[in-house]
């Protein structure tokens, strides 16, 4: 599967007049004069077996990538070639005929993938086993619940034995017996050499079943990848995102008075570490009245949930005086074991007692690595009686 | 959810795209008065009911007993069937696109499918129902030469050619312009008194003879009496008119429909 530069672009029309004048492009063969650029020079290899998860927030063009591929649209730029069966999942119950009961809807998806009558009537049992909706099958689909769609649709799409499957945020519906079976059965398929195309919002689920992802962000490729580097680096744009939101509504916590205890430097031995590796900071304080501060170390994910914090006076340390003023300190973690992301270390300075916070001084630090496991931190662990396998 | 179809080669896709359109015929055939208490007496009943007020209005009120020496039930019956099939179905055709909107959507498929499945079943159940009717006539002593159908099935055909290329038309509008579906029933309802269905051509003033018989369905109207109510059987050279106006406009309306079909994703 090649998709070389591919965008689409969909007409805008506000306008009655806007309708007819768009119809009129439309017949000569022109494109339409006021455009919505929803993909824009996306380029995607994905060879047999392959399994690549697409991500993205609400309208960043992930479900009209999945239907270039699927055939459903044709895109406006590029080329897009696909070789091997298709079978596709794009959003709720997509496909089905409402009126139509769900065995009806079952032939009709088979007849639309060309199967002839009797093979459709092969599949027609395990379609109806995997579904597991029991006599609703006879039931029009207007009258399914969401999950029964899913599950349904699911079947129908898999039973007819793609080699390319494309799947748009299906799991997100269906109970959690459901969701096992699915994913079972998508790891089975990936076993089986299948090519997987899955588009979610959970990172859970893409990191567990594809090796590739892909970021898109206003219809561009923001970052292709490794699953676990994009799908962390998606995190942490959401982490920033959201700590952003928070801190932009609050007024600064700490007025920064003239002649207030005050962090002057923050060093960080480097800004971007690998996981396991030393982390080494160091700084200068200043001190209005001469007395020796309270420095408070802390670290915080991007997002700004705190991961660890100490103050000097905890730790019985003393701050080293450098001149009268001026006082310096630093200190290492060893072995860092935070999880691969983004953090930010922040610096306080107190006032000898502990008791007031004066500055708030921030670097931010990256912790690279190559793990699948979640969490802030890694904790040392040890499964008992295991066996490597 | 939305198998599709593997290579988009001709063979392959040619097969499943005849498949699928027997699949859609089959099911517009069935759905079509599933939900409705009547079901399929309705589709024979409406047009009988029209042309019973028609025979009342004419013969009794307006007293006009014999058109061009014919009885005035076969000489309508004959020609209104076929126009109430062709209205019937640019009207469900033009719209037909809607109710496969989830399909169309999340499905590739060629959509001409939708339509030329809405077209052929409104007409092979106008058909039925024109048979019917004609036996109706025999039985009723009415003079019908039912040999004329070797004549009328491919009036009936030329027809369809033609209506599904209109609907095409319509269809692929009625997406981005909804307007099509309501001002599509006036000027049919305009274009029924224009043609010669309750009145002999030959009623019509010789200046304006000439557009009224321009208009193809006149044709139609014209060969099927002409089969059906006088017997006559040999071909006319309007024949060969006829059938290429009709191929013209599924040509025409295809044309229209494969240009915007693209782009109906975003709009149904």
């Amino acid at each position: 599967m090649r998709l070389a530069n591919v965008g689409k672009d969909y007409a805008k029309v506000d306008t009655r007049g806007g309708r007819l004048r768009l119809v009129y492009d439309l017949l000569r063969k022109r494109g339409a004069a006021n455009v919505f650029r929803a993909l824009d020079d996306v380029s995607l290899t994905l060879s047999r077996g392959e399994s690549l998860g697409v991500i993205g927030e609400n309208g960043a063009g992930k479900s009209t990538l999945l239907k270039i591929v699927a055939g459903v649209i044709e895109p406006t730029r590029g080329h897009v070639a696909v070789n091997g069966r298709v079978g596709a999942l794009l959003e709720l119950g997509a496909g089905f005929h409402p009126e139509y009961s769900g065995l009806a809807n079952i032939e009709l998806a088979a007849a639309l993938l060309g199967l002839s009558p009797r093979e459709i009537a092969a599949k027609r049992d395990e379609i109806i086993a995997f579904a597991d909706i029991g006599d609703h099958i006879r039931d029009p689909i207007k009258q399914y619940s969401s999950g029964m769609v899913v599950r349904l649709g699911f079947a129908v799409a898999t039973a007819l034995a793609p080699e390319i499957l494309i799947t748009d945020e299906v799991l997100a519906v269906g109970d959690e017996s459901f969701q096992k079976r699915c994913i079972a059965w998508m790891e089975r398929f990936l076993d089986g050499g299948g090519t997987l195309l899955l588009c979610s919002h959970s990172m859970y689920h893409i990191q567990k079943l594809c090796r590739q992802a892909v970021w898109l962000k206003d219809g561009r490729i923001e970052l292709q990848g490794a699953a676990e580097d994009v799908t962390r680096a998606y995190l942490t744009y959401h982490e920033e995102k959201a700590a952003a939101a928070k801190s932009a509504g609050m007024p600064l916590a700490h007025a920064m008075a003239n002649g207030a205890y005050a962090i002057r430097s923050l060093e960080t031995s480097a800004a971007d570490i690998t996981q396991g590796d030393d982390l080494s900071l160091s700084g200068d304080v200043y001190s209005p009245d001469g007395r020796e501060p309270v420095v408070v170390i802390g670290i915080v994910r991007a997002d700004g949930t705190p991961v660890f914090g100490v103050a000097s006076d905890m730790d019985c340390v003393a701050i080293r005086r450098g001149d009268e003023h001026r006082f310096e300190f630093g200190l290492t973690f060893p072995a860092l074991p935070l999880q691969p992301g983004k953090y930010w270390i922040k610096a306080h300075a107190a006032d000898p007692e502990g008791l007031r916070v004066f500055d708030d001084v921030e670097r931010p630090l990256i912790v690279r690595g190559r793990t699948r496991e979640l969490g802030l931190v890694h904790l040392a662990h040890r499964w008992h009686d295991g066996v490597d396998r | 959810m939305a198998p599709e179809a593997p290579a988009r080669s001709g063979k392959v896709s040619s097969a499943r795209n005849r498949a699928l359109l027997v699949n859609f015929f089959r099911r517009e055939l069935t759905t079509r008065y599933l939900g409705s208490v009547t079901g399929l007496a309705w589709a024979l009943l409406s047009p009988l009911a029209l042309l019973a007020v028609y025979q009342f209005v004419f013969t009794h009120i307006f007293k006009a007993t014999s058109f061009a020496g014919q009885s005035f039930l076969a000489f309508v019956a004959v020609a209104l069937w076929p126009w109430l099939a062709a209205q019937e179905a640019l009207q469900r055709g033009t719209v037909s696109l809607a109710s496969y909107a989830g399909m169309i959507r999340k499905v590739a498929f060629p959509h001409e499918i939708v339509v030329l499945a809405s077209v052929c079943a409104t007409f092979a159940l106008q058909f039925a129902g024109y048979l019917a009717v004609l036996v109706v006539l025999v039985l009723a002593g009415e003079p019908i030469h039912l040999a004329g159908l070797v004549v009328a099935v491919p009036v009936w055909l030329i027809l369809v050619v033609g209506a599904v290329g209109i609907t095409f038309a319509l269809a692929a509008l009625q997406v981005f312009v909804r307007d099509v579906e309501h001002v599509l029933m006036p000027i049919l309802m305009i274009l029924m008194y224009l043609t010669p269905i309750l009145y002999p051509l030959s009623l019509v003033p010789q200046d304006l003879r000439g557009f009224v018989a321009a208009n193809p369905f006149s044709w139609v109207v014209a060969r099927l009496r002409e089969s059906l109510l006088d017997g006559q059987l040999g071909l006319h050279a309007s024949d060969a008119i006829a059938l290429a106006v009709a191929l013209l406009l599924f040509a025409g309306g295809r044309w229209v429909f494969r240009r915007l079909s693209p782009h109906f994703e975003d709009f149904v």
